[in-house]
């Protein structure tokens, strides 16, 4: 039986990389009695598969992963069997059973929104949120193996507001290929008005992380259409 | 929710793996401070990764905070990065529990398993803004005690230290912490509870000791500067191992560190008294754990941390009197449990090779042999109980099992070496690559042939060990000697599937005179530190010709501890220690050793060590 659990990550456990956190869950799950499935081979390893990897200093109210456990366990007891394994910092807010064959955390990943707040002085205006409105492109540098890439983030920012002047609120894509992670939209948009994001410390929450339903529209992970 | 954290988040964002610092693992201890009469920090001094795999802390930090009296926190050294900012920005070093400054606390227990972390012992104190002279502290400081193996020659690092522990931990930690209450309560002065806590069994005050010495400077007497503290101290020891500390709830870092597995330990002390080695006599003497209580241990601590590894920790895992129902029984239940077994220190022979071959990836894996001398000769030198047929069986039992690496474990410069030995390395290496063609037809030679890798380190002599006299090799000789190996490697029929590496030689040479110091070496040390060296024992970090300068600058002659001849009965600065073993019968091994006689196991004949008088493990019973 797949199972997608959801997960929220916050305090000082926001400094813990993605593979650590994954070897976290391993370990957690092995001081439970929950009967997870292991791959085949002479090293067997827990069948499991996050959604989107959250960066490190990032905290989280909406984070997934699936994992395989024996048919026979009992779903309504899992949240509270593991919740008294976490660290302070991680708490496992919902299970889901997943239908056969259903695509993945990993793979169905499509968007994520995320809550930016700045420690100090907000860079932040309604008159610069116009400025990228207006823009047709916005745009920063990545740069990957390949070389240098000028990458526009209007094409993957699905939803865009400001509240108060201080906190930005943003959907963008968060799919395997299109993922933009929140500080490069942060270093675009900072641009348009020549400043520098090093000057504004800044603090991400990542709200929940979404996939597309049958109608395209975009969906919690763990709102599984069983249909 | 907040959790504070010493460092501000901009810093923990811009050094490397701030998991190191923060805390908040599974099963760490947190306790209300409030409600606490001790605060103790335990400290590694070296990275987290490293700290953090080190069995005897996590038995220690279990014991403290088993009194419900104490809190028990852990502090390691911050990595080079973050040290950087920790100076620039004067944040003071904290412990990783409550992330408050070490300064805070009662006791900084510093753990001293090998000589070349003595300049982060500085590096800690420094950054923690404890004074690094131990006469300079206040009742403002901890009381800064040290232990493990390097504190059976604290010599080179005593000005530092308020106090050592001198054997294991498990014993006399309940009494100096009640001392130290009663101390504290009366309104007593540091020196009075120093001179009170050097009437522990155990502990060892430097300060309350004076050296005398000859006009060479070897030690003409070293004497207690009141007549109601020891004149010698003895170690400390379990004398019952199923009946004292273990841990059931061992932290779980959430990074990857080195040791990322359980560690149940099975016994104490060797019964092979190879004389190189310093463990094999200050452990003595050979103490069990009964296999029940590491069944029991087992079950529980894979259940307490969901680790999917768990290992045997001893000097000589063979040797456990029940290593077969012990690994038999492991096996069943991690597999059933999926957790992976990693037998280091077993003896290759039937049995072991029948278990690895359940345990382990035969394709990926590789089998070690230490067999530490090349010739049989140096290996009776060395009284290593293990002769070419032994090897030769081990590896042929080992390629039949379907393994084709083995590595194997050499030492050079060891004392009465000739050329022939070294050579006999390479004629060793050759010999067990020549035992797998014959053992192993052309048709089932999985990746066709075999391979062998042999290593060498440069032998350091230590105290306590029968080679306390020797004469050590200088780097020109290792170099020497290594440029030797290589080329009677390269002279074998075979030498096309040996691959030989070596150590660096610079190392050794500051661990050579670390390990058998005086207490000159304390300004050595200190002066090393000034010019900046830390993480000695990191390669990339060993900066040599600072610590040339240093004992120019001192005006201590490092070739003093390492290339002089030592008399029979030259006092040594460690000789105020009673580690079990007397120095009688070192002397007598000492002298056995220069005529090539080997000495027999305690299993087999006992040698009359002096361990008895402990009054437990093989000394009375299972001979």
């Amino acid at each position: 039986m797949k199972v997608r659990f959801k997960f929220s990550k916050h305090g000082v456990l926001k400094y813990i990389g993605h593979l650590d956190l994954m070897r976290y869950f391993q370990k957690a799950f092995r001081r439970t009695d929950i009967e997870v499935l292991y791959s085949k081979g002479f090293s067997p390893h827990m069948i499991m598969s996050f959604a989107q990897p959250l960066g490190v200093g990032v905290e989280s109210d909406g984070e997934y992963f699936d994992v395989e456990v024996a048919d026979e366990e009992d779903i309504s007891t899992m949240v509270a069997k593991l919740n008294e394994q976490m660290a302070e910092g991680v708490v496992i807010l919902d299970v889901v059973k997943l239908p056969e064959k259903f695509t993945n955390a990993m793979a169905s990943v499509a968007a994520a929104d995320y809550e930016l707040n700045f420690y100090k002085e907000s860079p932040l205006s309604t008159a610069l949120l116009d400025k990228y409105k207006a823009a047709d492109a916005v745009t920063f540098v990545k740069t990957t193996k390949t070389g240098e890439h000028i990458i526009n983030v209007k094409e993957f920012v699905f939803d865009i507001a400001l509240k108060d002047d201080a906190t930005l609120f943003v959907t963008v894509d968060a799919s395997s290929a299109g993922n933009l992670k929140p500080a490069n939209l942060l270093e675009a948009l900072l641009k348009l008005e020549d400043k520098s994001v090093a000057d504004y410390p800044f603090h991400i929450l990542r709200k929940d992380t979404y996939m597309r339903d049958a109608s395209g529209n975009l969906v919690p992970l763990n709102k599984v259409d069983y249909e | 929710m907040m959790q504070y954290t010493a460092l501000p988040e901009e810093v923990l964002m811009s050094i490397e793996k701030p998991e190191r610092y923060i805390g908040h693992e599974i099963n760490a201890v947190y306790k209300d401070k409030n409600k606490i009469a001790v605060r103790f920090g335990m400290c590694f001094p070296d990275v987290y990764e490293i700290g953090m795999s080190h069995l005897g802390i996590a038995i220690l930090y279990d014991m403290f905070n088993k009194f419900e009296d104490t809190w028990c926190e852990r502090i390691y050294s911050p990595w080079v990065d973050l040290d950087k900012v920790m100076r620039e920005r004067n944040i003071p070093l904290f412990t990783i529990e409550s992330q408050e400054p070490v300064k805070n606390l009662d006791f900084l227990g510093i753990t001293l398993q090998y000589e070349m972390c003595y300049t982060n012992i500085l590096q800690v104190l420094d950054l923690s803004g404890i004074p690094l002279i131990s006469t300079e502290r206040t009742w403002d400081d901890p009381i800064v005690i040290g232990g493990g193996p390097c504190s059976y020659n604290p010599e080179p690092i005593a000005d530092f230290f308020d106090l050592f522990y001198i054997g294991e931990g498990e014993t006399r930690y309940r009494e100096l912490l009640d001392v130290y209450k009663a101390s504290r309560a009366a309104g007593e002065s540091r020196d009075e509870f120093l001179h009170k806590a050097a009437k522990i069994p155990g502990m060892y005050v430097p300060r309350l000791y004076e050296p005398e010495y000859n006009e060479d400077f070897t030690l003409k007497a070293f004497k207690p500067l009141y007549d109601d503290i020891p004149t010698k101290i003895l170690k400390e020891l379990v004398t019952d191992l199923d009946d004292t500390y273990y841990p059931e709830k061992p932290v779980v870092p959430f990074m990857k560190v080195t040791q990322d597995r359980v560690v149940l330990e099975i016994m104490r002390g060797c019964i092979r008294g190879c004389r190189f080695c310093q463990a094999g006599q200050i452990y003595r003497p050979v103490r069990e754990r009964s296999v029940e209580f590491l069944k029991d241990k087992a079950e529980k601590l894979l259940k307490n941390t969901g680790h999917e590894e768990i290992s045997l920790s001893s000097l000589s895992s063979s040797d456990y009197t029940h290593i077969e129902e012990l690994v038999r029984f492991l096996i069943d239940d991690c597999t059933k449990k999926k957790v992976n077994i990693a037998l280091p220190s077993l003896r290759i022979d039937q049995f072991s090779v029948d278990v690895m071959e359940k345990v382990q990836d035969v394709k990926k894996s590789s089998l070690t042999f230490a067999p530490e001398a090349g010739s049989q000769r140096m290996r009776n030198i060395i009284n290593k109980g293990l002769t070419e047929e032994d090897i030769i069986n081990g590896a042929v039992l080992a390629f039949k099992g379907g393994w084709t690496k083995v590595k194997l474990y050499f030492m050079l410069g060891l004392p009465f070496e000739k050329e022939e030995d070294i050579e006999g390395i390479a004629k060793l290496c050759n010999s067990i690559a020549a035992a797998f063609y014959e053992a192993i037809p052309k048709e089932k030679r999985v990746n066709g042939r075999v391979n062998i890798t042999a290593s060498t380190s440069f032998f350091i002599p230590k105290p306590f060990t029968p080679f306390q006299w020797a004469v050590m090799d200088t780097p020109d000789d290792f170099i020497r000697k290594a440029g030797l190996t290589k080329h009677y490697i390269h002279e074998q029929l075979n030498q096309k599937v040996i691959r030989y590496i070596w150590h660096e030689a610079d190392v050794s040479m500051l661990e050579g005179v670390l390990a058998r110091g005086d207490r000159r070496l304390s300004r050595v040390i200190l002066s090393a530190y000034k010019k900046g060296c830390i993480y000695d024992a990191w390669s990339e970090f060993y900066k040599h010709d600072a610590w040339l300068e240093s004992f120019k600058e001192c005006d201590v002659d490092p070739d003093f501890y390492m290339y002089r001849e030592r008399k029979d009965d030259e006092l040594f600065p460690w000789d105020f220690i009673d580690c079990g073993v007397s120095k009688a019968h070192l002397l007598r091994e000492w002298k056995r050793a220069k005529e090539g006689i080997v000495t027999d196991n305690c299993r087999t004949r006992c040698s009359g060590c002096g361990s008895a008088r402990f009054d437990c493990g093989i000394c009375i019973n299972g001979r």
